[in-house]
């Protein structure tokens, strides 16, 4: 009886230290976004390749959540809602990975970009989409820590705005592009930015709905609120 | 006991070996039965107190002031009082007094600044770092909940947590910046210390943050300023100085063009006051936006008074009022009146503007919206189904589960706009394309303001427009208590202004 309490003690503490790496993993690919997006707006060279050269450490610590995550589920066989922290610790994992790798990317353009002329208008519009960005990952990651469903839902209801910040920009960079060809590189590099920014909003919003099924152990049902009709850019199906 | 005052280590006696031997003494004193003891004691102390602080973080700070304790009483110099707070004497226990301590848990608690105090096990063992105190200003910054929380669920940056590390490893103090990101950015300034463990921690440190938002703000605003204004006031100040080349030259001799030209000229100077005037009020709501308003303001009052004063502009337009507000008192929200007046007055004044001549402009408050319903579509709005039409959040406060909020919505019934603009509309200086900034007289800042102020009221903000459905912007603000108890609003005012003659 007590050796079977002390294993159950000792099987929470092993969630709780699954639930602390996933939290410090969220710090490092949160840091990764926002450096990468203030080195697009500064034109920081040297910042855009200690992104590029931090990504390692993202990879790193998925492996060793990962690792740990089918050491939980092969050695306790956990069921219900220890089950549950345990797959969403693997999820989260391979998600902030992914925006680590779109960090990357950000700041890969970020060096090439900082060779072309400065086009602080359309930077500043990155910037923006980015801090939104930054704060919609921010908010997601504190929902998941304290598990708070509230906060989740408020981050999977708002996903438009970044979708709308998205289609606003892409217009801008054309009518930049048509006006002068000689910015096509430049913006192109941008447009992708762009994209990337989006795809980690989307991250924000599978965040948002892991924190609900970890929590009530049920998928988000209904349709997050989007606009009617199509005017912003039409992307292939996969 | 003679009072032998000594803040210098005395240059004959070998300071640090003292100092060595003092803290010796210290840590077999905390393991000592009597420390145990005085521990208890300085814990009931505290407790007993609970009335005041939160009981499950007085324990926690009672050991943050013995360690505290324990390190200050190297330093402090040594008084003759009987109620000297740190002694030197070796068999006096280096400790507050334990009818003392809640005062200095007190202290700790009221301090403006964040303290954290975090203890550590395993150096791999992260679930092993635990937030075992932390004040009122930290629990508030950080949102921590209880006692023992896990350090990461209230801190993730990878270089703060770099730097506690330090602090509880390598016994190495580090001061830091430390950016909070979110709707309301703040900067801190971070440092972090190890301190010496303690009867229940073998590893310590303590964290300190100072709010820097305030200086970094003022850098960031002069910088934008700056920008702003050179770059915004040089067309109009081009257009001034091609019409005094103008009135030299061909025009000198011309009476009629000189009065044309002295007219338009009279425009652009007072469009740059105006710009002027809309950056500086720009400027210093950015300054403050962290600061949360005091104070309390009635939305219906509000909406009246800035009505009163654009009664010219109205009549002039032809433009006949729509208004559904409930009676004054029952939508009362927390907020700076001349800030809350100057949200009302921008909104009201760009509906005027871009309603269209004799067009209709409806006003509406409504109150106790919980953030659901202050935020739902209108199901019987025609811009929910209108091609290219639609709704776009501008701000989204966070989530406070007791707020209750007054709404105040006003809907223009103008040429509205694409929804590719919607985003992009407090933007400073952002123009919808095919709406001249000349014949509106507009700052490209209203709405900047508008937003910087609500987003400081801990408030949303949001537009719906479709093209040639009008756009209807939406303001909601948290009510104050006082105004929340009202159970039934009392009746609403509605009327319909009809225009006073020009």
């Amino acid at each position: 009886m007590s050796m079977n309490e002390h294993t159950l003690k000792f099987f929470g503490e092993e969630l709780g230290q699954l639930k602390a790496e996933v939290a410090r993993m969220g710090g490092v690919a949160e840091a990764q976004v926002a450096d990468a997006i203030e080195a697009i707006a500064r034109r920081d060279v040297a910042l855009a390749e200690d992104v590029v050269g931090r990504d390692r450490r993202l990879d790193g610590m998925q492996h060793d959540i990962e690792k740990k995550a089918i050491r939980i589920i092969s050695l306790r066989q956990p069921v219900a809602q220890d089950l549950r922290r345990t797959v969403s610790a693997l999820k989260m994992s391979s998600i902030l990975e992914r925006t680590g790798d779109y960090a990357k990317n950000i700041a890969k353009r970020g060096l090439i970009i900082a060779d072309a002329e400065p086009l602080s208008a359309l930077t500043r519009s990155i910037e923006r989409m980015g801090r939104l960005v930054s704060g919609r990952l921010k908010d997601a990651l504190d929902a998941y820590t304290n598990a708070e469903l509230d906060r989740a839902m408020d981050v999977w209801r708002n996903d438009e705005e970044v979708d709308e910040h998205y289609n606003s920009l892409f217009r801008e960079l054309l009518t930049y592009m048509i006006g002068d060809p000689r910015m096509i590189n430049a913006c192109a590099h941008l447009l992708f930015v762009a994209k990337n920014l989006e795809r980690i909003g989307d991250y924000a919003t599978n965040i948002a709905e892991i924190v609900h099924y970890e929590v009530t152990g049920e998928e988000i049902v209904g349709d997050r609120p989007k606009w009617s009709g199509v005017s912003g850019p039409v992307e292939p199906e996969l | 006991m003679l009072p032998q005052v000594s803040t210098l280590p005395n240059p004959q006696s070998p300071a640090a070996d003292q100092g060595l031997d003092e803290r010796g003494r210290v840590l077999t004193w905390l393991k000592s039965p009597l420390g145990v003891a005085l521990l208890a004691a300085v814990l009931l102390g505290v407790l007993a107190a609970a009335g005041r602080a939160d009981p499950q973080w007085s324990a926690g700070a009672a050991l943050l002031v013995l360690a505290l304790g324990v390190g200050a009483g190297w330093r402090l110099e040594r008084r003759s009082s009987a109620t000297a707070a740190f002694r030197l004497r070796p068999d006096d226990p280096p400790t507050p007094p334990p009818d003392e301590v809640q005062t200095y848990v007190l202290a700790l608690e009221l301090a403006p600044n964040p303290v954290l105090l975090v203890s550590a096990e395993d150096a791999d063992d992260i679930a092993g770092r635990r937030v075992v105190f932390a004040n009122a200003e930290a629990r508030e910054l950080l949102r921590i909940e209880r006692e023992g929380a896990l350090l990461v669920t209230a801190l993730r940056d990878p270089d703060l947590l770099e730097a506690i590390d330090e602090a509880l490893f390598g016994h190495i103090p580090q001061v830091l910046s430390y950016e909070a990101r979110g709707a309301q950015e703040r900067f801190w300034r971070v440092w972090t210390k190890p301190l010496p463990p303690n009867a229940r921690h073998a590893r310590l440190a303590l964290v300190i943050m100072r709010d820097e938002t305030d200086t970094r703000r003022n850098e960031r605003m002069r910088a934008d300023f700056l920008a702003n204004a050179s770059h915004e006031l040089r067309t109009p100040l081009a257009s001034l100085t091609g019409f005094i080349e103008t009135l030299r030259g061909h025009a000198r001799d011309d009476a009629t063009a000189r009065e044309r030209f002295l007219l338009i000229m009279s425009r652009q100077a007072e469009r740059m006051a105006r710009l002027i005037d809309d950056l500086l009020s720009l400027s210093r709501i950015e300054l403050n936006e962290h600061i949360r308003p005091g104070g309390h303001c009635d939305l219906s009052l509000a909406v009246a008074d800035v009505l009163d004063a654009l009664a010219p502009q109205i009549a002039v337009k032809h433009v006949r009022l729509e208004l559904d507000l409930v009676s004054s008192g029952a939508a009362e929200i927390v907020g700076d009146r001349d800030q809350i007046v100057q949200v009302v007055q921008n909104l009201l004044d760009n509906a005027v503007k871009y309603a269209p001549d004799g067009g209709v402009v409806r006003v509406s408050v409504t109150r106790d919206l919980t953030l659901e319903s202050a935020t739902a579509s209108r199901p019987d709005d025609v811009r929910q189904i209108a091609p290219g039409g639609g709704r776009m959040p501008l701000l989204t406060p966070a989530r406070n589960g007791a707020a209750r909020y007054a709404l105040l919505r006003v809907d223009d019934g103008g040429p509205g706009m694409a929804r590719e603009h919607l985003p992009r509309l407090t933007e400073r200086f952002y123009r919808v394309e095919g709406q001249k900034s000349g014949e509106r007289s507009g700052t490209g800042l209203g709405l900047a303001i508008v937003k910087h102020i609500v987003n400081r009221h801990m408030g949303g903000f949001y537009v719906e427009s479709a093209p040639d459905h009008g756009a209807a912007f939406s303001i909601y603000l948290p009510m104050t208590s006082r105004s929340m108890q009202l159970a039934e609003a009392g009746p609403r005012v509605a009327a319909s202004h009809e225009p006073r003659a020009a």
